[in-house]
């Protein structure tokens, strides 16, 4: 049983200067072909399973109209919902109107995750994102308890400072999860050119997170919750379970297959969704449990592991060296990377895959 | 032919100086090469030697002029290779001595003068490229009066981009240069100056007929060590290939004869017939020594057999190139190669990697130590790892050289602190004319290994050109120095030094491998050993940072090519104990450009 669902919205009024995700600029005419492409899309593949979680991100989402939100709620309102489904949509913060909180509320969003990326001026400008209004966001608190927070570390001219600063303002908004990446400089970006920020000082970064967030979970790399508010939409892909994803450039895995849709608008309208599939072996599959499951700090549970491939995680050498080392840790029969190392954990993912 | 009408000739010059463009003057004139059929430099066939401009594996032109039989041998312009000028000056009875209008004499036009005066050879002096704008043609014509003592009127002045002059040089060489006087009648002997391995007619072997004849259905037989073969081709080139069924005295020209194997073949051995041999072989030449050693590794051990395909088939082209099994803790199997120098190593790296698409790692170049045991014994040294250790030396010798470093007085000053940086000892310097000098350093061979050319070029403005000549042993303070990466010795760094400067290149070199070698999970201490004594220390601080913040939506293929993108680089990078290394790492401390 599939029990997770991404929807893309590719649509963005805005484009961010770091942003290599899927994305086009907001277009009213082609926003409704896009929905029936989605609802045909939806119709294809998907086999009526019971969901958990539903996670509509972009793009930007919340830049849809009311009408056009509605008409994308009508088309999810045919999935077969669980009663306790985490129901994600992603907002900006220009778009957190009572209209659409209201909205979003009465078709049954219950977390809201909120791209700030950072209260700094410079950061935000860097990133060619509009100043931040605080009133906007804790009025979202008002409609949404559960509520998570995105930020952006290691910009161009960032120092220990500007990030403390931005962490105190998330931490004054007590929000229930907080997701903070450091910068990717990716191709085919306007800041492609750029130089990252020195490792060293992208570390010192890190370890103020992990410092300051420390009354929340650290479950995974980048992601911080209260207790009880990990993202169950998340943590569907870091314990490498299969999921739906729809839309253009969205990706899924269902039946042993990871695929990716079209990136182009002009296919995707056509219902011609033009997956790029990766089937994958058991060995595959193997390799995409470390993978994901090492982000999780708590890592991988070596009963299940067994269960699920038949084989003994403690009888790989490598990851016996790596305990010997102490790279690697084993707690509650669950085996995971050394918090001194998880920032390194490319490093360890490569000496097992 | 008749030999009065046969004219055996080089050209020998300072590299850069325009030998190559002359001949396909001289060829274009002699109408063997139509205007159309001229690619440039005909006469250089690798397509390295096109590149860098200098001529590697001679070659040899027939031409006919003026009813004469021109045959025009090419000879290489760097020093590495001045062993092959002077077996295809044993081929002629003159040479034409070329000088750039330009640029005057340079160390190169001095020591091939003198090879050719050591082949008794009828010189003639030429000042070439007098069409560029900046030609002194006067102030050349002064300093190959006084340096050599031509006279004024035996000069001429030509320009290989033009053909001015070109019709008088190939007058000159009518009149001037002697006709061979073999014995047409007496047995055969024919001296080897070259061979080519041809993937189907096997070795072709140049020769010069020197008395007697050769046909295409004689048996011949090396005089060295009286192997016989039957001729199957017999012929010369104009640069085509044409088969002719006789050579005569005078002649050059090919051979084939199925011989499969190079090394079969000694270059300055003599040919004779086998049922008419010759009683004594001609003056041959010594064997060629290389003078420069380094160890050469696949990146991957799986290429080591490829690697020694790849050397074996160079090494049928090029009889210098030595190169015997080795093994390093560090890199474990590969190959202890000699060369003739660090050029001649260069060009052998590039073919490795361009022809043969090796991925491949170089040790640094070491000269031969003699090195002297406290029991009396010699042994030689060409690999720095093969050291006896400290309490059974007596003492170590290393190869000396002296220069000619042709400059102009402005540059003495750098010069000189070049020198002296190198361990070098004045000679003397010698006036070429007012503005310009011959610098005579003793120095040692293992000084000029590293960047001894490009420090000499940088220091002054390229207008220095550099020649040596071996000068035999030395006793010196050296010290076996060794690179411990992360605690572990690396055999494959490993030097050997002089004691008073063992300081700074253990510093230098700590510092540029840390540089090279990317941060590990862990820090990695470098140190430079003496005798079991750090005497230089850098630390590689460890990695902080090889992880992806955020997935990519649910986009995991992503996430998983980049790893394997990654895991690629891995590949690539040789595990010295626990730590990665790029093979670069080996290459760049001895960089030849750097």
């Amino acid at each position: 049983m599939i029990k997770s669902c991404y929807i893309h919205i590719p649509f963005c009024k805005k484009i961010c200067s770091y942003c290599d995700f899927c994305k086009i600029f907001y277009n009213e005419i082609y926003i409704n072909k896009y929905l029936d492409a989605l609802e045909n899309e939806i119709n294809k593949y998907y086999n009526n399973d019971l969901l958990e979680t539903i996670y509509i991100g972009g793009g930007t989402p919340s830049s849809l109209s009311l009408e056009e939100l509605n008409r994308l709620f009508n088309i999810i309102d045919k999935l077969n919902k669980s009663k306790d489904l985490e129901f994600t949509i992603e907002c900006n913060i220009e778009d957190i109107t009572e209209d659409k909180l209201k909205l979003f509320k009465d078709r049954g969003i219950n977390r809201l995750s909120i791209g700030v990326e950072s209260f700094n001026e410079n950061n935000l400008k860097f990133m060619n994102r509009p100043s931040i209004d605080l009133d906007k966001l804790k009025y979202a608190k008002k409609y949404f308890d559960n509520i998570n927070i995105d930020l952006i570390y290691a910009l161009p001219n960032e120092t220990l400072e500007i990030l403390n600063e931005d962490l105190n303002k998330v931490l004054d908004l007590d929000v229930k999860h907080i997701s903070i990446y450091s910068l990717i400089i990716e191709p085919n970006t306007k800041i492609m050119d750029l130089e990252p920020i020195d490792d060293e000082l992208d570390y010192e970064m890190y370890k103020l997170i992990c410092d300051r967030l420390s009354n929340y979970n650290h479950y995974e790399i980048s992601n911080f919750a209260i207790p009880g508010y990990e993202s169950k939409h998340n943590l569907t892909y870091w314990n490498n379970e299969e999921y739906y994803g729809f839309g253009m450039g969205a990706s899924g895995y269902v039946n042993d297959v990871r695929y990716t849709n079209t990136k182009s608008i002009n296919n995707y309208i056509k219902n011609e969704f033009n997956r790029v599939e990766e089937h994958l072996t058991t060995l595959d599959k193997e390799k995409y449990e470390l993978i994901m499951g090492f982000r999780k700090l708590s890592g991988i549970n070596i009963d299940k592991y067994k269960e699920k491939y038949n084989r003994d995680l403690l009888d790989n050498e490598t990851i016996k060296r790596l305990l010997n080392e102490n790279k690697l840790q084993i707690k509650d029969n669950n085996i995971f990377i050394n918090k001194e190392y998880i920032y390194l954990q490319n490093e360890i993912l490569l000496q097992l895959i | 032919m008749n030999q009065e009408k046969i004219r055996n000739f080089a050209i020998i010059a300072h590299i850069d100086h325009g030998k190559s463009t002359l001949a396909d003057r001289i060829l274009e004139l002699s109408g063997n090469v139509s205007k159309r059929e001229m690619t440039d430099q005909i006469l250089d066939n690798m397509e390295l030697e096109k590149e860098r401009g200098i001529t590697i594996k001679m070659n040899a032109v027939r031409l006919n002029y003026k009813g004469y039989e021109f045959n025009l041998i090419d000879t290489p312009g760097h020093v590495d290779f001045s062993y092959e000028v002077s077996r295809s000056l044993a081929a002629c009875e003159g040479t034409i001595l070329l000088v750039d209008a330009t640029q005057g004499i340079e160390a190169q036009t001095l020591a091939n003068y003198y090879l050719a005066l050591e082949n008794d050879l009828e010189i003639i002096p030429v000042i070439n490229k007098i069409d560029l704008p900046n030609a002194d043609p006067e102030k050349v014509t002064l300093e190959l009066i006084n340096t050599f003592g031509f006279k004024k009127d035996e000069i001429i002045l030509t320009s290989g981009k033009t053909g001015e002059g070109v019709d008088k040089l190939l007058d000159a060489v009518i009149e001037k240069i002697p006709a061979p006087k073999g014995n047409k009648d007496g047995k055969l002997k024919a001296l080897i100056f070259d061979s080519v391995f041809d993937s189907y007619k096997g070795v072709i072997i140049h020769i010069r007929i020197v008395d007697g004849k050769l046909s295409n259905k004689d048996k011949i037989r090396f005089m060295s060590n009286n192997s016989s073969y039957d001729i199957t081709e017999l012929g010369y080139t104009t640069p085509k290939i044409v088969n002719v069924n006789e050579l005569n005295a005078g002649d050059v020209g090919y051979l084939c004869a199925s011989i499969k194997t190079i090394s079969d073949i000694k270059i300055g051995d003599t040919i004779t017939l086998d049922n008419n041999p010759c009683d004594e072989p001609l003056k041959g030449y010594s064997e060629v020594k290389p003078m420069v050693y380094s160890g050469i590794f696949p990146v991957e051990t799986r290429e080591y057999d490829l690697l020694k395909d790849a050397l074996e088939k160079l090494a049928i082209n090029d009889a210098s190139l030595t190169f015997t099994p080795e093994t390093s803790k560090a890199l474990g199997f590969g190959f202890r190669c000699g060369f003739l120098g660090l050029l001649h190593m260069d060009i052998i790296k590039e073919r490795l990697q361009r022809e043969f698409n090796l991925n491949i790692i170089l040790t640094a170049p070491s000269v031969i130590y003699n090195v002297y045991l406290t029991n009396g014994d010699m042994v030689s040294i060409s690999n720095p790892s093969d050291m006896p250790p400290m309490e059974r030396l007596s003492y170590i010798e290393e190869p000396y050289i002296k220069t000619n470093i042709f400059t102009p007085t402005d540059y003495i000053g750098p010069i000189m602190e070049l020198c002296e940086n190198k361990r070098g000892t004045f000679i003397n310097m010698e006036y070429i004319n007012e503005t310009r000098v011959n610098i005579h350093y003793e120095l040692p061979l293992s000084e000029i290994m590293y960047d001894f050319f490009d420090k000499l070029k940088s220091a002054t403005k390229g207008y220095a050109s550099f020649d040596y000549e071996l000068i035999g042993y030395r006793v010196n303070k050296l010290v076996k120095m060794d690179i411990l990466l992360n605690g572990e010795k690396v055999d494959a760094l490993s030097m050997i030094v002089h004691k008073d400067f063992a300081y700074n290149i253990g510093k230098n070199m700590v510092n540029k491998l840390r540089e090279i070698i990317p941060r590990q999970m862990f820090e990695v201490p470098i140190q430079a050993f003496i005798n079991n004594k750090a005497i230089a220390r850098e630390t590689i601080k460890p990695l902080r940072k090889n992880v992806l913040a955020k997935c990519y939506g649910g986009d995991i293929t992503r996430k998983r090519k980049l790893l394997e993108k990654q895991k690629e680089g891995k590949k690539k990078m040789k595990m010295i104990g626990s730590v990665e290394v790029p093979p670069e790492a080996f290459l760049e401390i001895l960089d030849l450009r750097k």
